[in-house]
């Protein structure tokens, strides 16, 4: 699965550490998601994606191995 | 995200000094061969079956035993249990995912080590091999969970 988080963290200007604290995670959540290394839990999608007032597809999207 | 059985973060800064202690003074023991006559007091022991003292042979009989190494264990086992699961500062959904994974490969490589120990290792040798695995699963566990923490 890929995301976008990055970029969008980037254009509201947040590091990771602001983005874990906003939605309740630790950093190393934010950052093991942005690596890919972890696929997180709908409801974890759907905090984010409310967060920067997307959809969750903005977000989120499939890989073609998935 | 709510997570059972995990004990408040407040434990882990005792655990880690209990952990540490009970590693150091354990090692110290071993390196000593348990021959050390400190901490002698009357037990209980519910069954002993001894090869040289037959007269605590039996059922509940009061013994006298050093506990120094009774202690140290009672620490490493106390003290891994509140280092390894008591929460983090931000317990989520990933941590939860690292601890699963760190037990998983911490029962697989203590029964590997276990497994060519039983392989390469006998005799009395075998003996500090089953003292070692006593603790091996709690201490791979926690050094595992701490370092893929610590990467991510």
């Amino acid at each position: 699965m890929k995301n976008s988080i990055k970029v969008e963290r980037a254009r509201h200007d947040m590091t990771q550490a602001d983005l874990a604290e906003k939605i309740g995670v630790s950093r190393q959540s934010i950052n093991a998601i942005e690596k890919g290394k972890y696929v997180p839990s709908t409801i974890l999608a759907l905090k984010i994606a409310k967060l920067f007032k997307l959809s969750v597809e903005e977000i989120f999207q499939l890989d073609p191995e998935d | 995200m709510k997570t059972n059985n995990l004990l408040s973060n407040k434990y882990k800064r005792i655990g880690w000094v209990l952990f540490t202690l009970g590693l150091i003074s354990g090692l110290v023991l071993m390196f000593l061969n348990f021959e050390v006559s400190i901490l002698e007091v009357n037990v209980l022991s519910i069954y002993s079956d001894t090869i040289f003292n037959s007269e605590s042979d039996g059922f509940f009989k009061i013994v006298e035993n050093s506990i120094a190494d009774e202690l140290s264990a009672l620490c490493i086992i106390a003290g891994g249990i509140m280092v390894g699961f008591s929460k983090e500062k931000v317990e989520d959904e990933f941590i939860s995912k690292l601890r699963t994974d760190s037990l998983v490969w911490a029962i697989i490589v203590n029964y590997i080590i276990l497994a060519l120990a039983i392989i390469f290792v006998y005799d009395m040798t075998f003996f500090n091999v089953l003292v070692f695995n006593m603790f091996t699963p709690l201490l791979f566990y926690i050094f595992r969970f701490n370092y893929l923490k610590s990467k991510a």
